[in-house]
């Protein structure tokens, strides 16, 4: 009887996302019980996400209850602690909360205020009578915290910033971004050039790299290669380089790129759903039309059509694949791999991206025209206006692009790989194509 | 590299990455317009300068010319001098094959060099420096003892003098390497008729071309006159595909003037006798810049020396360069009567040997034109059975030593070949003036102009990107927006 009470009880009170209690009973502890016996504790959230300050509210409230406090919460622009003296409160906790750069944890800042009146102090009403205490905590932040901590203003594909993350010697040929290693965590760049392949952080900084064998390879005039960061059985990092057999698998352990296998089919893109495998055309550096969700070097191509790139959309969507195809023209493919829509004018380099979190992906996509300075645009299908942002000239030639949350706000961003002169050479700047509205000015 | 954008110019990026853009594949077909259909398949043979570029569709060279000099072809690496400049070890790519599949080995490499010094080759000042091509080219059976196949991949080449510049002839389309079925290794193959009257010719794309497959999916080449290549640029699309043009003269909007190469010699034949000083004052005194200016239609520059500028390192100092000879006064000279023999194919020496016939008359000296077709006209150039002939030598070696190597065979054999070879090889670049002086009065020839082709691309034609020594690879051609058929 008694479990079946706590049982019900647990229904009845579900709990609060893991991320906000975690934190919430970590600022709890941090503060610690009433000290002698002064539990009348006003609460103040402050400064947080709208969506986010009443269940932390809630999440506190319940922590530092559980530590034998009367909370009592203070709502309100006015300043929480006059108007905490003037309810009779013992305290006040002013706590400030978000995520902390990396996007991987939630953090808590509370400034836990004595209020109660002094008897030595009753001629200096507005004296604190014991020194404020700065308390602080984090937690990881789960995709539900993410979610809640998305700021104020939401995401518009309209509203876009461009920043270079890092430059990489040579030219990139593919790019993709996911989590490579699997834990959730953060997501990391696979940039995959003739020669190397390159793991970077989010942020744009060089966690790994390793250099990629040229014998065996057949020449091709265009250099080309597929990139996709997965589950690809022994690692979690896949790449085909045109011209090669096959494709390689690398893990990500100890700070480098190890060798895991090899793959009889070029890793297009993979997602939460599923991974799509594909061919070089041979001899080019083309795709032939080889779509598949598993590895079959057998697998006849569905046409004689041949792709310059396919991507999907990490978070799935009415089209969660597109393919290129000759003179600009995407193929925006269904679950299925049916053809959803097209759109022409796509340059070389793009990705599926759900910029603005609608649950459908934009298209960025550089504009690829020759004799035109290369533009970044982000194209919604089926929209009104059909280019919701075209950027300002970007220097450079952009070849390639992937999607992925790389800010960590929960919602997609693009990488693009734009090729420009450097050092009597080439280089490749990744340019980070994002609606975050932390980002975006 | 076209239409790039001014920061990723001249970079060692291919075309279409520069342009922001990626080949396309699909369905591309070059059509490849000439002034007139190509009459010499023989990379070894031809000596049309329109015929050598065109040999690029099916041939590959062991090297090749890039911005920052010589670059591997077919060849693993550029080969190093060895022994003092007198020896050379090339060394393939592994797996290189033939248009046909076969396989294209150290034997093959070596077999196509040795043909080059087979006697009546016109371009056997490639093989002339080689151990024992002299004996070979006399006439002895075999191959030069200086060629041997070490390995599968692997010749050493020995030379008789010291040619440190002698990798600058692998970058030749002679030194193209042939199979003994005739296939080269170039982006294309085969030469299949496409109208009924075989005006234009197809090759496929070859899968097995050692810079990979090319872009386009076959390549024509055939004859169009200007008028009929303007409209078919103007429509885009030509009948046999998409156009590229390569004349002396623009055919449209975005023509691309390759450098000027060919350079015309008057050369004195040795039956002049004691007229020879009287021409040569004559000749001496030919106004070359309007030459150049007025009769030639394509890129051209007048010869101040030599070689022309496309050939030569640096600009000559200006000491050294030849001072424009002066007009001179009329004077009364000996009646003196001679021919000028001129290629009977080429309009534009035509036009040229007519203007020297008037400029001699001027000077006192009768002439007469004789014109013929290229079977006649180098056997008898090469006997010395003219009187004064206008000689064009497509100079093909990006070096001087080897480019003058070329002028020297031409005009006076292969005795001349060898000197001017030794004489202007590493030579620093202060002294090359005046030894190019000495050698044209050795080779008692008169510099004229030297002229050069366009190339003409439809709009539509991408990766368009001449090499600094005019040669193009046609497999880097490709298609935007799917205008090809």
């Amino acid at each position: 009887m008694c479990l079946a009470l706590l049982a019900f009880a647990l229904g009845a009170a579900p709990a609060a996302p893991p991320g906000l209690a975690g934190v919430a009973e970590a600022l709890a502890a941090e503060i610690g019980p009433p000290p002698e016996g002064r539990r009348g504790l006003a609460l103040a959230v402050e400064g947080v996400a709208p969506a986010l300050a009443p269940p932390l509210e809630s999440a506190l409230a319940a922590a530092l209850s559980r530590r034998g406090y009367a909370v009592s919460p203070l709502r309100g622009a006015a300043d929480p602690e006059p108007r905490a003296r003037e309810a009779g409160a013992d305290w006040v906790v002013r706590v400030r909360g978000g995520l902390a750069p990396g996007r991987t944890e939630i953090a808590l800042v509370g400034e836990l205020i004595p209020t109660w009146s002094s008897f030595f102090l009753q001629r200096r009403p507005g004296v604190r009578p014991v020194p404020p205490r700065l308390v602080q905590a984090r937690a990881a932040a789960d995709p539900e915290t993410l979610l809640l901590a998305r700021p104020g203003r939401a995401a518009d594909a309209s509203r876009v910033a461009i920043r270079v993350l890092a430059r990489v010697p040579g030219r990139v040929l593919a790019l993709a971004v996911g989590d490579p290693v699997g834990d959730g965590a953060a997501s990391a760049i696979l940039a995959v050039t003739a020669g190397e392949a390159i793991l970077l952080s989010g942020g744009g900084a060089r966690l790994a790299s390793r250099p990629l064998e040229l014998a065996g390879r057949r020449p091709v005039r265009d250099p080309a290669a597929t990139a996709a960061i997965g589950d690809f059985g022994g690692g979690r990092l896949a790449l085909a380089v045109a011209g090669e057999p096959a494709g390689r698998v690398f893990a990500w352990q100890g700070g480098r790129l190890e060798p895991a296998g090899t793959i009889a089919a070029a890793p297009l893109c993979a997602t939460d759903g599923g991974r799509i495998f594909g061919a070089f055309a041979p001899g080019k550096g083309l795709l032939a039309d080889v779509l598949s969700p598993t590895i079959d070097p057998e697998a006849p191509p569905r046409s004689g059509r041949e792709w310059l790139a396919v991507a999907a959309a990490p978070r799935g969507g009415p089209y969660p694949v597109a393919a290129l195809g000759a003179g600009g023209r995407l193929e925006l493919l269904r679950g299925d791999l049916g053809t959803a829509g097209v759109l022409d004018g796509v340059g070389a380099g793009f990705a599926l991206a759900d910029l603005d979190g609608d649950g459908t992906a934009e298209v960025v996509a550089s504009t690829g025209t020759p004799g035109t300075p290369e533009r970044v645009r982000v194209l919604e299908y089926g929209a009104a206006v059909a280019v919701a942002f075209e950027s300002p000239p970007i220097a450079g030639a952009i070849l390639a692009g992937a999607a992925g949350d790389v800010t960590g706000d929960g919602i997609d961003d693009a990488v693009l790989a734009a090729v420009v002169a450097a050092d009597g050479g080439v280089a490749t700047d990744l340019l980070l194509v994002t609606a975050d509205p932390r980002v975006v000015p | 590299m076209t239409r790039l954008r001014a920061a990723l110019a001249g970079l060692l990026l291919p075309a279409a990455a520069a342009a922001g853009v990626r080949p396309t594949y699909c369905g591309c077909d070059l059509a490849i317009g000439l002034p007139a259909a190509p009459r010499q398949w023989d990379p070894a043979r031809a000596m049309d300068p329109v015929d050598l570029l065109a040999l690029g569709v099916h041939h590959a060279t062991p090297l090749v010319v890039a911005p920052a000099g010589l670059a591997p072809g077919l060849l693993a690496e550029v080969p190093e001098p060895q022994a003092g400049g007198r020896a050379f070890r090339l060394v393939l790519k592994p797996d290189l094959r033939f248009a046909d599949g076969t396989p294209l080995g150290a034997a093959d490499l070596a077999a196509s060099l040795a043909r080059l010094a087979q006697p009546g080759t016109p371009h056997g000042w490639i093989a002339l420096p080689i151990d024992g091509a002299d004996a070979v080219l006399d006439g002895r059976p075999g191959a030069p003892a200086g060629i041997q196949v070490l390995s599968d991949r692997e010749v050493l080449v020995t030379l008789s003098f010291p040619l440190p510049d002698f990798p600058a002839a692998l970058a030749t389309i002679p030194a193209a390497v042939v199979s003994a079925r005739g296939f080269g290794a170039g982006p294309f193959a085969g030469a299949r008729p496409v109208r009924a009257d075989g005006a234009f010719v197809q090759a496929r794309a070859n899968d097995a071309c050692a810079q990979g497959r090319p872009f386009a999916d076959t390549a024509s080449l055939g004859a169009v006159d200007p008028r009929g290549a303007a409209r078919q640029l103007e429509r885009a699309l030509s009948e046999d595909g998409l156009l590229l043009v390569l004349r002396p003269e623009a055919a449209g909007p975005g023509a691309v003037a390759l450098p000027a190469r060919t350079a015309t010699y008057a050369a004195l034949g040795p039956r002049l006798g004691a007229a020879a000083d009287a021409v040569r004052a004559a000749l001496g005194s030919i106004d070359r810049a309007e030459l150049a200016r007025l009769y030639v239609r394509g890129p051209s520059e007048p010869l101040a020396t030599l070689l022309p500028s496309a050939v030569l390192p640096a600009p000559l100092p200006a000491q050294a360069a030849a001072p424009a000879p002066a007009p001179g006064p009329r004077r009364a000279a000996p009646a003196v009567r001679i021919a000028l023999l001129v290629l009977s194919a080429s309009s534009e020496q035509r036009a040229v040997v007519q203007r020297l016939q008037v400029k001699l008359f001027d000077r006192g000296i009768q002439s007469s034109i004789e014109t013929a077709d290229a079977e006649r006209f180098w056997p008898r150039v090469t006997a010395g059975d003219y009187d004064v002939a206008l000689v064009p030598v497509p100079l093909l070696a990006a070096r001087p030593a080897i480019a003058a190597g070329e002028v020297a065979w031409a005009l006076r054999g292969a005795a001349a070949a060898r000197r001017a070879m030794a004489s202007l090889s590493a030579l620093p670049p202060s002294e090359l003036g005046p030894a190019l002086q000495a050698l044209a009065r050795d080779l008692d020839a008169i510099p004229l102009f030297a002229s050069g082709l366009r190339a003409t691309p439809a709009p539509a034609l991408q990766g368009l990107a001449p090499r600094p020594d005019g040669t193009i690879d046609f497999g880097d051609l490709w298609v935007w927006q799917g205008a090809s058929r």
